[in-house]
């Protein structure tokens, strides 16, 4: 190759951007592709199960609001994490999740594993105004979410589209989700949610000891 | 991975590695044409900017060489060349183990000395304290408060203070962490807003607090029904969690509205129980925080 290729390249923005692309995309080629191509063998463990309609209504609330925006849902493999959130997260965990709420963003905790952890009626005080529960929070309020009622009908085509993509909802679980949200609000549900997050959710096999930190052990 | 993932994987590694290469070789010897002036006869900016052309500085040539060098390194390594798992067999999951192990054994003393000592005598040794403040912050604060002073709003109690609703002694805190706590009042609106109001006189006269007597006389009777949990004198109970109601303690506040609220709607309040998250070990060292912290004279620390 001679100095005039390169020189073609230079003067030719066309051509230096698809070959730019091209030399960009290798890495994401070699990283992404795989993973992507084996999405589909990536099955639910046993305690995985389909959210049901509350939780489901919650979860959309929280993608709604962005909560991911502050929030990751994945604990990683690190010391540090595993202690403070427990197990670290698996991708079979996230199966019915859609859109997954991995990340790296965390203003605030990760809520991986975040189920059980706080009384229902915190995470109500703690949504109306976090200040009430913790006076250095810097999250916002959420007052809005307790005035709204949940409309059974929209739930209902909801789990119809994700039956669609592969969740396995039965006729009866849609017929029943009506009465499930019936004068429950978007607070109720986003509560139920949260309250489900990593519950039953472990790995069973090979659970480290997970303490909750190291304590700043001497 | 499936051998074709993996040789995908290799083969895109190769390339990239093989273009990178080809051009670190390449550049350092290519013939461009240089005019009389030095540059390479690009211009810019109507001839303001030229493009001169000098030799790849040392520098450069050696740092793009380190980089080959420290890729490749890591290629045989690490796990990242397609199936390979490289020589050093690191995944992210034994480092973790790895990592919890040595800190596991770091505590492993420190955790049997403390396993001697009754959680009361463990209330008095610095180390448990340090540990039991860090275990308080990340669990416990959401609720009690980063102080242990409570949070009336969720009727989250003051563990600093003497009252205790389930009992104070170590063993007591233990429970209460290990098995979390449900208190439940239920409602009486079912006696009616003049009864209410009227037990709610003489709940403030068991405090020896202001209150009408009148009302308060004509509630007695109905006080009956209320020391079921609370006892006949109002001293409360610890096997329910029932609150003394003749301190200067309130759970839910202890206003005469607060009170009224209590009595007509009833209470709720939820501890978790933290067996699941915490070890043994680690709920011992949390008592004898909470045990030490309701021991301690707050007065000039606040």
């Amino acid at each position: 190759m001679a100095y005039r290729h390169f020189e073609a390249i230079e003067k030719n923005a066309a051509l230096l951007g698809v070959l730019t692309a091209i030399m960009v995309s290798i890495g994401g080629l070699a990283e992404i592709t795989p993973l992507f191509m084996r999405a589909h063998e990536v099955s639910a463990p046993a305690g995985v199960k389909p959210y049901d309609p509350l939780r489901l209504a919650g979860r959309d609330i929280y993608v709604r609001e962005g909560c991911y925006l502050c929030h990751s849902q994945m604990i990683r493999a690190l010391r540090a994490e595993t202690q403070r959130y427990g197990h670290y997260s698996i991708a079979e965990e996230s199966v019915y999740d859609r859109p997954f709420q991995w990340g790296s963003k965390r203003t605030g905790p990760d809520l991986a594993r975040v189920g059980g952890k706080y009384s229902d009626q915190w995470h109500v005080l703690h949504m109306m105004n976090p200040r009430q529960v913790v006076p250095q929070s810097n999250m916002p309020g959420y007052p809005w979410l307790a005035k709204t009622t949940l409309d059974a009908s929209d739930i209902q085509a909801r789990m119809r589209g994700l039956r669609k993509l592969g969740d396995p909802y039965s006729d009866a679980d849609i017929a029943g989700a009506a009465d499930a949200v019936k004068d429950k609000t978007e607070l109720d549900a986003l509560v139920a949610y949260l309250q489900g997050l990593g519950i039953r959710n472990e790995p069973t096999a090979a659970v480290p000891s997970h303490p909750a930190t190291d304590g700043g052990a001497p | 991975m499936s051998l074709f993932w993996s040789l995908w994987i290799m083969f895109l590694v190769v390339l990239n590695l093989g273009i990178t290469f080809f051009l670190f070789l390449w550049a350092p010897r290519a013939k461009i044409p240089v005019r009389e002036d030095g540059t390479s006869g690009h211009v810019w900016a109507h001839g303001v900017l030229r493009e001169g052309v000098r030799r790849l500085p040392m520098w450069w040539i050696i740092m793009s060489a380190a980089m080959f060098v420290i890729g490749i390194a890591y290629l045989v390594l690490f796990p990242g060349f397609g199936r390979y798992k490289g020589v050093l067999n690191w995944t992210s999951h034994g480092e973790l183990a790895a990592n919890t192990a040595a800190n596991d054994a770091k505590l492993d003393d420190m955790m049997k000395r403390f396993s001697l000592y009754p959680i009361e005598q463990l209330a008095g040794d610095p180390n448990a304290q340090q540990l039991g403040k860090r275990l308080f912050q990340d669990n416990c604060a959401a609720c009690h408060g980063r102080a242990a002073t409570g949070n009336i709003l969720l009727g989250a109690p003051d563990l600093t203070d003497k009252d205790w609703l389930y009992g104070g002694n170590g063993k007591d805190i233990y429970t209460s962490i290990h098995d979390g706590r449900s208190g439940v009042m239920p409602p009486w609106a079912s006696l009616g807003e003049d009864n209410v109001k009227n037990l709610a006189q003489y709940v403030l006269g068991l405090s020896g607090r202001p209150h009408d007597e009148k009302a308060a006389a004509a509630a007695k009777p109905l006080f009956v029904t209320c020391a079921a949990c609370h006892g006949p004198e109002g001293k409360g109970n610890p096997a329910l969690g029932a609150p003394d109601l003749t301190d200067q303690v309130w759970l839910h506040g202890g206003t005469q509205a607060d009170i009224e609220h209590s009595i007509r709607d009833g209470r709720q309040g939820h501890m978790p129980a933290w067996s699941p998250r915490l070890t043994d070990d680690q709920i011992r060292v949390l008592a004898s925080y909470v045990y030490h912290v309701s021991h301690t004279d707050h007065a000039d620390s606040r």
